[in-house]
């Protein structure tokens, strides 16, 4: 039988972990409240919006990015949504203020996600904002979501309807 | 709350001319003194003198004794209050700002103009009554809406106003919303933006709920209908009490609308103004900021300038002559990394978190970049750079040791008494127990140690400790150290914790003194000290440019509003010269045709000449 790990006995985050841990605190915190808030008299699919703003404005550092890595289902019955991607990617990628070690500890604790990440490295998905979006199997026509065309593909006043939430409310 | 909109003019000077015969100085309730003539009936703010020597229009005069008399307060309270003059009530506009010209011209700063100073030119909005409405069903009474957006009910013949609506009057104003609205979506329907079937009482209703939606929708005339809709509600809730209380509750609405009153002024000049002038009361007309603009741009042609040249033209001059520190692009970026550093600003948190903590933005610097763009380019690249710097930081400086608050911890509650579960449990809220730093197994090993080696004779313990400090390199301890900063090494030593301080501590002290110094010290070069001075400097050269580009634009704003005030009163001059020569001329006419027609005037008929429109 593996050791249980409570926190007492859980070993140390890595170096650099105190810096970053208040604004990761902020976000997990922010994302509770939206997920534990009463869902009386909404729809099913409103009860998500509070969710997918929050997610979409942590991760509005450096573009749109957001995801939802748990589908629907899983969501409602309060899943894990993570919202912190974009921070931690920029943190190691850009400004290189987190070691590799910490980086990594952070996607293995769920702070980050890492398939997300890995997509935004290829040229053209910089900006990708779930992995729902380029999965192209989930759709009609085996295409990705609207929001992957470019703005000037799109036809004239066409609105962007997502399933994953309105792309840009500002 | 509710503010009283009025702005408390300045303590008039120390020494003042002596008041003409038959004027007397009376206090408003506002606080400032006004001054009233029995003879004449009249009252007003600016200080009469014994021999006027400036001609005081007869208009401005009479429009101020007219303000003073009916609305001295300028609408600050809440209460009903008592108008004398009634007709078509409330005219005068543009003579606040002539008033307060009046009397700041005693301080200084260039004759007609006036021009208020820096500090009081930012404007309180000020709030005057603005359109009046006849309320449908309730003859005497009558709706009147203030510049704000307020709105109060006023009785033309006993000459009381109210800001809460009496209950009779109230079922007029509702009625007479509702007149408003219709018109409005008629209006509405001749845009072809759709019609409108619902019936009107469910509209109503409609309206009360989701009146925030309408606001954004149509403009004044259904904001208007909006607020009405909210007075009723408020006034049921708040039957049958006294109209002082309406204070408290109602402030916060007024507040709001106090509020964004600025924003719309910018937005709906125009169609403000159009309205004013569609207005059937004869009013005088209303100059503000854009019309005065205009006025200026016409002047301005009229003498042949460029547009923009005559408002700078002085100003072109100024800033030659006095030119500042020039504040390039590197020097704002550098301002926006100086502001980010005094602030102690946290590199780790996100720009946005940043933004809505607002205390960058209320710093000076904040403005230095233009966009809010630039602001975050140069945010997130002060981010990397200080990350690195503190990373560098603290690699340099030695890495305390965890165990050493631990050690501390148990030099002060171990005792032979408790087992290691009895000290766990006891301590299991302590935070050096709690330190994930440390793992558990090596506290309990600690822990051990130590209390057996509390059981010791003190004289072995003494003899360890001379043997640890005698251990130790003279680099590490030497006669420089002090007592508050001793090395990890012994800190960190089961030997060191073993005797009580008041024993351990002389021992150390003795045995530091008889130590011979540091071997070398390795300060700060004097390159490094060179560049610390250098970026001082330029620190402040930066600090400096951009309180003279403050400066500057203070005063070129100083400049515009004197230029302003002095177009301002030159119009006047020229309008009442204007109508002085009419009057004159029609005087001329009936004196020469009475002359002829052998002087039988009615009286009657020249006082009514006599008396200036």
């Amino acid at each position: 039988m593996p050791p249980i790990r409570s926190a007492r006995t859980r070993k140390p985050p890595p170096d650099g972990f105190e810096d970053i841990e208040d604004t990761l605190l902020e976000f997990g915190n922010k994302m509770k409240d939206a997920e534990n808030a009463s869902h009386e008299g909404k729809k099913r699919h409103e009860v998500l919006w509070p969710i997918f703003q929050i997610s979409h404005q942590h991760n509005m550092n450096s573009g749109c990015g957001w995801e939802v890595r748990v589908s629907w289902d899983e969501v409602l019955i309060g899943g894990v949504v993570i919202s912190g991607s974009r921070y931690v990617y920029d943190l190691y990628y850009e400004k290189e203020a987190i070691s590799k070690q910490l980086y990594d500890w952070l996607l293995k604790n769920g702070y980050a996600d890492a398939s997300l990440i890995a997509k935004w490295k290829k040229q053209g998905y910089e900006k990708l904002c779930c992995l729902r979006c380029i999965q192209t199997k989930e759709t009609n026509f085996n295409s990705t979501c609207i929001c992957r065309v470019p703005k000037e593909q799109l036809k004239e006043n066409q609105t962007i309807e997502m399933r994953c939430q309105e792309k840009d409310p500002w | 709350m509710l503010k009283s909109t009025h702005v408390p003019s300045r303590p008039p000077p120390v020494q003042q001319p002596p008041l003409p015969p038959g004027w007397t100085e009376h206090k408003a309730p506002t606080g400032h003194s006004y001054y009233y003539s029995a003879a004449t009936q009249q009252s007003t703010y600016t200080r009469p003198v014994a021999q006027p020597d400036t001609y005081i229009p007869p208009e401005l005069h009479a429009a101020a004794a007219y303000r003073a008399q009916n609305i001295p307060n300028a609408f600050s309270i809440n209460q009903p209050f008592h108008g004398g003059l009634v007709a078509p009530p409330f005219q005068q506009q543009q003579h606040g700002h002539s008033q307060h010209s009046f009397q700041s011209s005693s301080r200084g700063r260039g004759g007609l103009g006036g021009g208020h100073g820096y500090q009081d030119r930012r404007r309180h909005p000020e709030d005057r009554p603005k359109k009046r409405f006849e309320i449908p069903g309730c003859s005497p009474w009558v709706l009147v809406k203030t510049k704000l957006g307020r709105r109060f009910v006023h009785n033309t013949e006993s000459g009381e106003s109210f800001w809460k609506f009496p209950e009779k009057v109230m079922k007029g104003v509702i009625e007479f919303d509702r007149l408003e609205r219709e018109k409005k979506t008629m209006e509405g329907r001749g845009d072809g933006t759709g019609s409108n079937d619902v019936p009107l009482g469910k509209r109503e209703e409609q309206s009360k709920e989701g009146q925030r939606d309408k606001k954004g929708e149509v403009d004044v005339g259904a904001k208007a209908a909006a607020t009405a809709s909210e007075i009723p509600l408020r006034v049921e809730s708040l039957a049958g009490t006294v109209p002082v209380e309406d204070a408290e509750d109602s402030s916060d609405e007024y507040e709001e609308v106090e509020v964004t009153d600025d924003e719309e002024e910018d937005g709906k000049g125009p169609s403000k103004r159009q309205r004013t002038d569609s207005a059937p009361e004869d009013q005088p007309v209303e100059f503000n900021e854009d019309d005065i603009a205009y006025q200026l741009a016409a002047m301005g042609e009229e003498h042949g300038l460029d547009p923009g040249e005559h408002g700078d033209a002085v100003g072109e001059d100024w800033e030659e002559g006095a030119e500042g520190l020039p504040l390039s692009e590197e020097d704002t970026a550098a301002l926006f990394r100086d502001m980010l550093d005094d602030h102690n600003i946290n590199p780790y948190t996100t720009w946005e978190s940043l933004i809505e903590g607002g205390r960058i933005i209320e710093d000076d610097r904040y403005t230095a970049p233009a966009t809010t763009k630039a602001r975050k380019e140069i945010w997130s690249a002060w981010t990397r750079d200080r990350i690195a710097q503190l990373r560098e930081q603290r690699e340099k400086q030695e890495k305390k040791d965890p165990r050493i608050p631990y050690l501390a911890f148990l030099q002060k509650y171990a005792t032979p008494k408790l087992y290691w579960p009895e000290f766990k449990r006891k301590y299991k809220k302590e935070a050096e127990m709690r330190d994930t730093k440390v793992s558990d197994k090596e506290r309990e090993r600690w822990y051990r140690e130590h209390i057996n080696r509390l059981k010791l004779p003190q004289s072995t313990l003494r003899s360890d400790l001379a043997a640890l400090l005698k251990s130790l390199a003279i680099s590490t301890l030497n006669r420089s150290a002090s007592m508050a900063a001793l090395p990890p090494a012994l800190l960190t030593d089961i030997r060191y914790l073993s005797l009580t301080p008041d024993i351990r501590d002389p021992l150390i002290e003795l045995h530091i003194s008889t130590l011979p110094p540091a071997p070398v010290a390795s300060g700060l070069t004097t390159e490094e000290e060179e560049e610390a001075a250098r970026q001082r400097k330029e620190k402040e050269r930066r600090a400096k440019a951009l309180e003279q580009r403050e400066r500057r634009v203070e005063e070129e704003k100083r400049r515009q509003e004197r230029d302003l005030s002095f177009g301002r009163g030159r119009l006047r001059e020229e309008e009442m010269e204007l109508q002085r020569a009419m009057t004159v001329g029609k005087e001329g006419l009936r004196t020469q045709l009475g002359y002829l027609e052998g002087k039988d005037d009615p009286p009657a008929a020249k006082a009514s000449l006599d008396t200036p429109v």
